[in-house]
């Protein structure tokens, strides 16, 4: 008979291979970086952009002039884009966030001949036509006004417009009437500025050999107009006076609560250390507010917490949706377990587990090419290199409870926080 | 070709492993052929309250995601009408683990009142948080009561109603587990940096003594041929109308199934599909149009659903769908169009190896269906799909009588 009360050993965790890109420059000095694997057949392409919210005059403009780049050309109109890109199965990925517009494509890379020279016509000749932009528009009114409908977006929307100010490029107040006002020339202006492909940065990830850099030169390596860099924008943070917000939502079944408040950005020394913290606190699922909020009280389906990195500031994020009956009781467990992160040491056991956890998170994050493209985004993005991920993995071996809780009476000073509820009135 | 290797135990478990040695990880997943279609009709919603259930400690091992997490793994599962699935991923040099705690709990959970009061209230508020308290989130439910009338898959996975979660019982729990969590009724699934007779040693190890409990399913009632169309309105505080379209399809072992999916693909398969061309491009009646199959073990689901464009009646929405569905029955598909679609499948069906969790949750899903070999013949049954078989499978799927139409309009 085995002894089933018995662990098997575990076995210590080996550092990842924190695997950085190749860099090679096209003809005109743009870099590539390439995270190559010939395993399987299949390559992804990403196209970064100084394009991100962060940059825009109007809501909605960064977001808008992103999507709009696949829905024609010069030489293409947008069913015969949308064709080339389908009929080499290749999958097309428009995305912005607060700092950067992608342009990201997967397809097979057998296809890559075909499919580059299309790639950098979206991203040179998009002529942004006037029927397909009423169209998109209604489509992103549309999920704008269903996602008004959720407790979560409309609590997580007042969230951040708490931390931040409205107005602030991290808090996105959209508004209904945006819809209206944004229009043709606003996008191309916006192009026009942000969207140069010699002031691009490329990465290749997957099964890409020379013969893709070179097909990658004849494409983007050309162009040499080298434009000038747009001067960072400056925005102030302005926090709301008030600590503890209500939103009203007629009906909800479910009220949507976050708790956060402004923390450092990515590239201050704190940041690391805090991830730590904040994973303890409501990042796995063994976290504190999981254990106690769902493990013991079964207030709600999930609770999580997480620190948001980005170019200005940080933020911490704590969320959970719970029936309206214990909207207040969780809030109150919620600043429990902040305040015992000040108050009491965490035990040897539980940071144990937490330092194993992240290494086999890290580890994950490492694995696989395009988990490695998305590692160096993660970094580059932000000004930092891979010390950064030196510095993560040495601090996980190392960090003490008392740094731990040292960390949490700096930041988590509980009248700090903001507390946003969204839900059904009082009955 | 997918190269994996199959043992089986003499409890009957099925062990499969699939070695990918690009990724220092593995994963390790337990599949149990069992879901929300072996419920009773008062008691829907159980096998998704039991997958949580499995969670709460079992036999020998109080805590399932304490050791994982000291052994830098994380776990989930989920649950389908057809299965119940268990997966992890952890670093391969701690993959024993895995089998520990796997192992234990198909062994024999810890039951416990206090565990079941507590897990049914977080799978209430999962049931609210899922579909109670979002837009357009109780359409799975009118959509499928609508179509099916006796077999089981006529409720969803979540659930019928709270109650039938509320009401659920320790014995009910203790019985469903001695019926259904049984190593004849399972499979494991390890990918990754692992080697085949290594993990074939461990399953002996720690899965051969759990007992085979004879596990025996009662045939479900087959679902009777729809023979009239059936229409069903409601109105709720949601901002769009929108249109559903359910159809009755092939079984998953049938060579239609795969017609269906491809169906799909034509009609709403990327921005250059026929639906989002016509529909909302051309015609600017929808603003988003989705096709998809519910992908059930048993004759499934063919969807059609979209979001009306705001003043465009439900009758003109009807009839254009219904003549692009119609098209399908009387002209053959061009064959670029059917080449665009299988070069799409190909993109897909590579971009799924690379990552070995997936594979494992892949070869789990497949072996629930009648195998995990099915893996190597899905490709080219897709390739020899041909246009006349588009033209007939449209033609015995796309009839008014064989339609559930959901009309869920705005308050």
């Amino acid at each position: 008979m085995i002894n089933r009360a018995q662990f098997p050993p575990i076995l210590p965790l080996a550092k990842p291979n924190l695997t950085e890109p190749v860099v090679s420059r096209l003809d005109n000095g743009l870099p590539a970086y390439r995270l190559s694997t010939v395993s399987l057949p299949i390559c992804k392409v990403d196209l970064l952009f100084n394009a991100g919210i962060w940059n825009q005059d109007r809501p909605l403009q960064a977001s808008i002039t992103n999507t709009m780049l696949q829905e024609g050309t010069q030489r293409y109109s947008s069913g015969q884009l949308a064709d080339l890109f389908d009929v080499h199965g290749a999958l097309l990925r428009l995305m912005t966030d607060q700092h950067i517009g992608v342009v990201s494509m997967v397809a097979l890379t057998k296809h890559l001949p075909k499919l580059l020279p299309v790639l950098a016509d979206i991203v040179n000749g998009a002529i942004f036509p006037e029927q397909e932009l009423q169209v998109l528009l209604r489509r992103r009114k549309q999920k704008f006004l269903v996602d008004s409908e959720k407790v979560k977006i409309l609590c997580h929307r007042k969230f951040i417009e708490a931390l931040f100010g409205r107005g602030h490029p991290y808090a996105q107040s959209l508004q209904e009437s945006d819809f209206e006002h944004i229009n043709r020339a606003l996008l191309c202006s916006f192009y026009q500025r942000f969207y140069h492909v010699d002031r691009s940065e490329i990465l290749l990830s997957g099964c890409v050999m020379q013969e893709t850099v070179d097909l990658l030169n004849e494409h983007f390596g050309k162009a040499m107009t080298l434009h000038p860099i747009e001067p960072q924008k400056k925005y102030e943070i302005r926090p709301a006076q008030q600590h503890y917000i209500f939103v009203e939502k007629q009906g909800a079944i479910q009220s949507a609560i976050r708790v956060g408040k402004v923390l450092v950005r990515k590239n201050h020394p704190d940041y690391i250390p805090l991830q730590i913290l904040v994973t303890i606190l409501g990042g796995y699922f063994s976290s504190r507010l999981m254990r106690n909020i769902r493990g013991e009280k079964g207030y709600t389906y999930g609770i999580t917490a997480s620190l948001i990195g980005l170019n200005e500031a940080g933020y911490l994020v704590i969320s959970t949706e719970v029936d309206k009956s214990h909207e207040k009781a969780v809030v109150q467990e919620i600043f429990k377990e902040i305040t015992r992160l000040c108050d009491e040491l965490i035990t040897e056991e539980e940071l144990d587990r937490v330092r194993q956890y992240l290494l086999g998170e890290l580890m994950r994050d490492f694995d696989g090419p395009f988990a490695q493209a998305h590692a160096f985004v993660n970094v580059h993005v932000f000004g930092l290199n891979y010390n950064y991920y030196e510095q993560y993995h040495e601090l996980l071996l190392n960090i003490s409870p008392e740094k731990l809780r040292e960390l949490a009476i700096k930041y988590f000073d509980v009248a700090s926080f903001y507390t946003v509820v969204a839900g059904r009135a009082k009955n | 070709m997918i190269r994996f290797v199959r043992h089986q135990l003499s409890n009957g478990l099925q062990i499969l492993v699939y070695p990918d040695n690009s990724t220092p990880m593995a994963a390790l997943d337990v599949c149990y052929h069992v879901g929300s279609r072996d419920e009773e009709p008062h008691r829907t919603g159980f096998a998704h309250l039991f997958e949580h259930l499995m969670f709460g400690g079992s036999k020998n091992i109080p805590d399932f995601d304490l050791p994982l997490q000291q052994a830098g793994g994380e776990n989930n599962a989920y649950t389908t009408n057809d299965m119940t699935n268990y997966y992890m991923s952890l670093p391969a040099t701690n993959i024993e683990l895995g089998f520990w705690l796997e192992s234990d709990r198909m062994l024999e959970l810890d039951f416990s009142e206090e565990n079941l009061a507590l897990q049914r209230n977080v799978v209430i508020e999962e049931f609210k948080q899922r579909t109670l308290n979002q837009p357009y989130g109780d359409v799975w439910f009118l959509l499928r009561e609508m179509a099916y009338q006796v077999h089981p898959y006529r409720w969803p996975t979540i659930g019928k109603d709270i109650s039938h979660i509320a009401l659920a019982t320790l014995d009910e729990v203790k019985a469903f587990f001695f019926r259904y969590y049984a190593p004849d009724n399972a499979a494991v699934v390890v990918s990754g940096h692992v080697k085949p007779d290594e993990c074939f040693r461990l399953a002996e190890k720690w899965f051969g003594p759990v007992p085979r409990r004879n596990v025996i399913k009662q045939p479900l009632p087959e679902e009777p041929e729809q023979t009239a169309f059936r229409e069903q309105t409601v109105r709720r505080r949601v901002p769009d109308n929108a249109l559903y379209f359910a159809f009755h399809m092939d079984a998953r072992h049938t060579r239609g199934y795969y017609v269906c999916d491809m169906i799909t693909d034509v009609l709403a398969c990327g921005n250059s599909s026929r639906l989002y061309q016509k529909m909302v491009m051309e015609k600017r009646l929808f603003v988003e149009i989705d096709s998809y199959i519910s992908g059930d073990s048993d004759p499934g689901l063919l969807v059609v659903s979209g979001k009306l464009a705001r003043h465009v009646r439900i009758e003109t929405a009807r009839k254009a769908v219904w003549n692009e569905l119609n098209r399908l029955k009387a002209e053959l598909i061009p064959v670029t169009e059917i080449e665009k679609v299988k070069n799409k499948l190909e993109t897909e069906y590579i971009l799924s190896q690379l990552n070995y969790l997936n594979m494992a949750q892949e070869l789990a899903a497949l072996e629930n269906v009648g195998g995990a070999e099915l893996i190597n013949r899905l490709m080219s049954v897709y390739l020899s799909v041909t246009p006349e078989e588009i033209m007939l499978t449209a033609a015995r799927i796309f009839r008014p009588e064989n339609c559930s139409q959901l009309n869920y309009l705005t308050k």
